[in-house]
């Protein structure tokens, strides 16, 4: 248990930014779709238009001119919003983060009124007919 | 239990109805939704100023797009390979033809997308097309452009202002007719 907090402790405070050109390279290409394949990272892609975004990354990290996020502006500026394989967290997009939270939200909230109410139903509702009847099954078996 | 048995029942088919209607929703969203096809030709470029442009041509000669101004320019994304590159190149030949001859000509250029000098040579020599063809090493022009499948026709205005995208294949007299159209628009 220590060690598993100490891990985490180690783990939350580490720096996580990239250090080489290397590393930043593969970090951005990580984030950006290949334009011409379905559902591949410009990462993992050969196909030419994925070369080519990773050799124009290369060299603006290599001009050292612009941060990670604005060669990813700089990328989705040219082929459009869905070169993002991470979905912005800003405008109409920001949806796609919020709304599983909501509904996450929605059905726990659900789920207890509904699990509350069912054991409230359970305590109260004997009917008369009911009792009568365990009554006289009780009474037969003495 | 009677009376809870009733509200179940009263509240259970309008849950189960907003679910419903939700269901549908997603469906017509879904059903009516414009398919994102390649050959969308929207761009974000449109109107803005053209890309940087600083490469050499076959011929090793230098090409700088800012130097170009007061001139049509049409750049055209091309590979050997690819079919449809092909299949426009009589199209591409026909208006160059008709340009050559118009009062304020606009300048055509091929833009070489991922393919070797000596193939594009051998294509041009056996297809013909006059015009210069530019390099684009490392794929820099096609990604300023956003261009990702060829073929991909733009126009650049006599301001150095991008105009207009066609992605993929032209059809017959498109360019023309699209060409005219700016020029009425923003001034030849």
């Amino acid at each position: 248990m220590l060690s598993a907090v100490a891990l985490l402790a180690f783990g939350s405070t580490r720096t996580s930014d990239p250090q080489t050109q290397a590393d930043r390279i593969d970090a951005i290409t990580k984030v950006l779709a290949c334009p011409t394949c379905q559902g591949e990272s410009v990462y993992v892609s050969r196909a030419s238009a994925a070369e080519s975004i990773r050799a124009e990354v290369a060299r603006q990290i290599a001009g050292g001119q612009r941060s990670d996020d604005e060669i990813i502006g700089y990328i989705e500026a040219r082929f459009g919003s869905r070169v993002l394989l991470v979905p912005r967290s800003t405008g109409l997009d920001s949806l796609i983060w919020v709304l599983p939270v909501f509904a996450l939200v929605c059905a726990v909230g659900t789920l207890g009124f509904a699990f509350r109410r069912w054991k409230v139903v359970g305590n109260d509702s004997i009917s008369e007919e009911d009792a009568q009847l365990v009554e006289r099954a009780l009474r037969e078996e003495q | 239990m009677s009376e809870t048995g009733s509200s179940r029942k009263r509240v259970a088919p309008i849950i189960a109805s907003v679910v419903g209607a939700l269901l549908v929703g997603f469906l017509w969203v879904l059903v009516t939704a414009k398919p994102n096809t390649v050959d969308d030709a929207d761009s974000p470029l449109l109107g803005q100023p053209a890309p940087s442009v600083v490469t050499t041509t076959l011929n090793e000669e230098d090409f700088v797009l800012a130097r170009r101004k007061g001139s049509w320019v049409i750049f055209n994304f091309f590979n050997s390979t690819c079919v449809p590159c092909v299949a426009e190149h009589s199209e591409l030949v026909a208006f160059n033809e008709r340009e050559s001859t118009a009062a304020n000509p606009a300048e055509l250029y091929t833009v070489i997308n991922d393919d070797n000098d000596d193939s594009v040579r051998a294509f041009f020599s056996k297809n013909g097309g006059e015009w210069q063809k530019i390099r684009d090493t490392d794929g820099a022009i096609s990604v300023a452009f956003g261009v990702a499948k060829v073929p991909e026709t733009w126009v650049i205005d006599p301001n150095g202002y991008v105009r207009l995208r066609i992605a993929g294949q032209l059809t017959p007299g498109l360019l023309d007719d699209q060409l005219a159209l700016l020029k009425k628009q923003f001034g030849s």
